[in-house]
């Protein structure tokens, strides 16, 4: 530490983290990393983590800003605004922020409302208006998805240690079977179990088949997933259509449900995508972004919190 | 080449002596299935193995290593698992799987971390008797008569055992008290017996005469777009295959930035991203134009180049693809039959 701390200190990155609706266990994974953990903290300048530490800066520029959850509220869209309006880089982190999570697995399904009251009754909402959980791309624009439930640790380091130094992040797109034979294991589809593998996007290490447990698809759709194929497959296995379309629909969310919604008995158009904000211009960032970039925007609340 | 024998109740005395020269590596039971596994017991050595889940390539191209470590303006290679080794219960379609590797990794740009973990393992061969997932016969790599250092054939109570290298010779001298050199007229009739009977057991014979020719002209067949409608694009197939080598390269840095590792992983050309140039073009967007570079490069491209094709028969595509497309299937349609997925 001393001077050249200092010295340093100034070209680190500014980066924040950040939880909206999910349970918090792809941020608690960063802080689970002990061995890393004062590496990460002296790689960047982290101005926001608020499971780590109460000292928070919420009112300035970010050069990368990670997120985690789905937005389920009007409060979540007003603050997500205002850090993708701040962040020079937004990364969706985890499978609710990049695919909307189990709350959005029954997307399609019905009124959001009608579900809303079969769960909760009819109850007064005095903090925050909830709506249909949505993934964070569904608003603003995401430069990076990095998927998991929770995410792994390798694969968050890998892609701070790359953005962090300038740099564009590749990801694991192909499904988790090639790591499956990586490391060798019994294909469990022809063992006639409910696995998800060819349809989900690896990265994990084939952890689960590794365990002899069949992949619940929690990193979300493969970049080229034949879910129609897969479908079949199952069929023939002797799995009924509701089964398989609800385990698709677990954590491949607003995702799956957007790409197979024909597949999955759905008219795409169902899908409502709601609330819609007022529009506000983005901010122009570098780095591979979704297609499905919105710009609606409330007005921003800066939340400072001062010591 | 020179022929022993060895009773094969000697089999388990003679493995543990090798372990005087390295590493002891053999089949194994996993499951249903096999995998190569070091021996820290001799008899746990799967002798009724047919094919390994994973091929021996693995140890020769693993799955994913560290070529180098690198920090500033310095790097070290990591030659981390090279150390003598000795596999045994490879099968002739894995050792002719292997050769045609060494053509590709040892002949005109010889690839370190290849060469010098091949350098450092020796081969020794084991017959078997086919299963009706097996097609070695169908592309001629049933049999070898090269690739290896030592080569064990079964023969009821004994094996007849062939030297196929000076290390192999070396090998036998670890305990040669155990080797015979009397060949009786008895053992040649029963060897040649023993062939009669292995080639009469194969279900799977295709004639791959002309191969290439029905590859060019089957360019356009809807043959592709059939499989391609049930393909899952997960690329199990390469990486069972004993002749796919493809790989990534990428560079994994350390969280002080100044260091790192440089990685490379297997690849397959069934990935989407596979075919993916800079600027964003992608050259086999559909997943037909990928299927039909795999078969095109088995049975087309590598015939035109090698004069052999690089399927070796294995049967490991038949027994991994949960839908079903494999070499066999694909070599039927392209002949005009039905293709059953």
């Amino acid at each position: 530490m001393g001077m050249m701390a200092s010295k340093t200190q100034a070209a680190k990155p500014k980066v924040g983290f950040y939880g909206f609706t999910g349970c918090a266990g792809d941020l608690l994974a960063i802080l689970h990393c002990e061995n890393e953990l004062l590496d990460i903290f002296n790689a960047v300048d982290v101005r926001s983590f608020l499971m780590a530490s109460s000292e928070v800066h919420d009112d300035e520029e970010l050069d990368i800003s990670f997120l985690e959850g789905s937005i389920t509220t009007d409060h979540q869209l007003e603050s997500l605004a205002d850090i993708r309006k701040r962040s020079k880089i937004l990364v969706a982190i985890g499978s609710c922020a990049c695919f909307g999570g189990p709350q959005a697995a029954r997307l399609g399904y019905g009124d959001w409302k009608e579900r809303f009251k079969k769960v909760y009754g009819a109850v007064k909402h005095t903090v925050a208006k909830p709506f249909e959980s949505h993934p964070v791309d569904e608003y603003v624009k995401v430069d990076y998805h990095i998927p998991g439930c929770p995410i792994d640790r390798y694969q968050f380091f890998f892609a701070l240690t790359r953005l962090a130094q300038g740099m564009s992040v590749e990801l694991t797109t192909f499904p988790v079977c090639s790591e499956c034979k990586w490391n060798e294991n019994e294909c469990l589809l022809l063992n006639a179990q409910l696995c998800l593998g060819p349809v989900t996007a690896g990265g994990c290490d084939s952890r689960c088949p590794s365990h002899n447990l069949p992949c619940i698809g929690c990193w979300g759709p493969a970049a080229e997933a034949n879910v129609a194929s897969e479908i079949d497959l199952l069929k023939e296995r002797n799995f009924s259509s509701e089964e398989i379309v609800s385990k698709l629909r677990l954590f491949g969310g607003a995702a799956m449900v957007r790409r197979f919604a024909d597949l999955l008995g759905i008219k795409a158009e169902e899908p409502a995508r709601k609330p819609r904000p007022k529009k506000v211009r983005e901010p122009i960032v570098a780095g591979k972004a979704k297609k499905r970039a919105s710009t609606k925007k409330p007005k921003a609340k800066s939340r400072t919190k001062k010591r | 080449m020179k022929a022993l024998k060895l009773k094969k109740e000697d089999l388990y005395t003679y493995l543990e002596s090798l372990k005087s020269y390295g590493e002891l590596w053999g089949p194994v039971s996993r499951g249903e299935h096999y995998s190569y596994a070091k021996l820290a017991n001799v008899r746990d050595v799967a002798l009724q193995a047919l094919r390994t889940i994973i091929p021996p390539k693995k140890f020769f191209v693993p799955p994913r290593f560290n070529m180098f470590r690198y920090s500033q303006g310095t790097y070290s290679e990591t030659f981390e698992d090279v150390r003598p080794r000795v596999l045994f219960g490879i099968h002739p379609c894995d050792i002719h799987g292997l050769m045609i590797l060494d053509e590709l990794f040892l002949d005109r740009f010889p690839d370190p971390y290849y060469k010098k973990r091949r350098e450092a393992t020796a081969i020794l061969g084991l017959s078997c008797i086919p299963d009706d997932k097996c097609m070695a016969r169908s592309t001629n790599t049933h049999a070898v008569e090269g690739g290896f250092d030592l080569a064990f054939n079964e023969l009821g109570e004994k094996y007849l055992v062939w030297v196929g290298s000076s290390l192999g010779d070396d090998l036998v001298r670890l305990n040669i008290d155990l080797f015979s050199e009397e060949i009786e007229t008895s053992d040649v009739q029963k060897y040649l017996e023993w062939r009669r009977k292995r080639d009469s057991r194969y279900k799977l014979n295709f004639d791959l005469t002309g191969m290439p020719d029905i590859m060019e002209l089957s360019w356009d067949s809807p043959l592709w777009d059939e499989l391609a409608d049930r393909c899952l694009s997960c690329g199990s197939c390469s990486m069972v295959c004993p002749t796919c080598n493809c790989y990534n390269i990428r560079d994994v840095s350390d969280l002080s930035f100044t260091s790192g590792v440089r990685q490379r992983r297997w690849d397959s050309c069934m990935n989407k991203e596979y075919a993916l140039v800079a600027g964003g073009h992608n050259f086999r967007e559909a997943r037909a134009e990928r299927l039909k570079l795999y078969y095109t490069h088995k049975l087309k491209a590598f015939i035109t180049e090698y004069g052999k094709p690089s399927c070796v028969g294995c049967g490991r595509c038949i027994d991994t693809c949960p839908v079903s497309i494999n070499v066999a299937e694909v070599i039927r349609g392209l002949k005009g039959q039905e293709v059953k997925l």
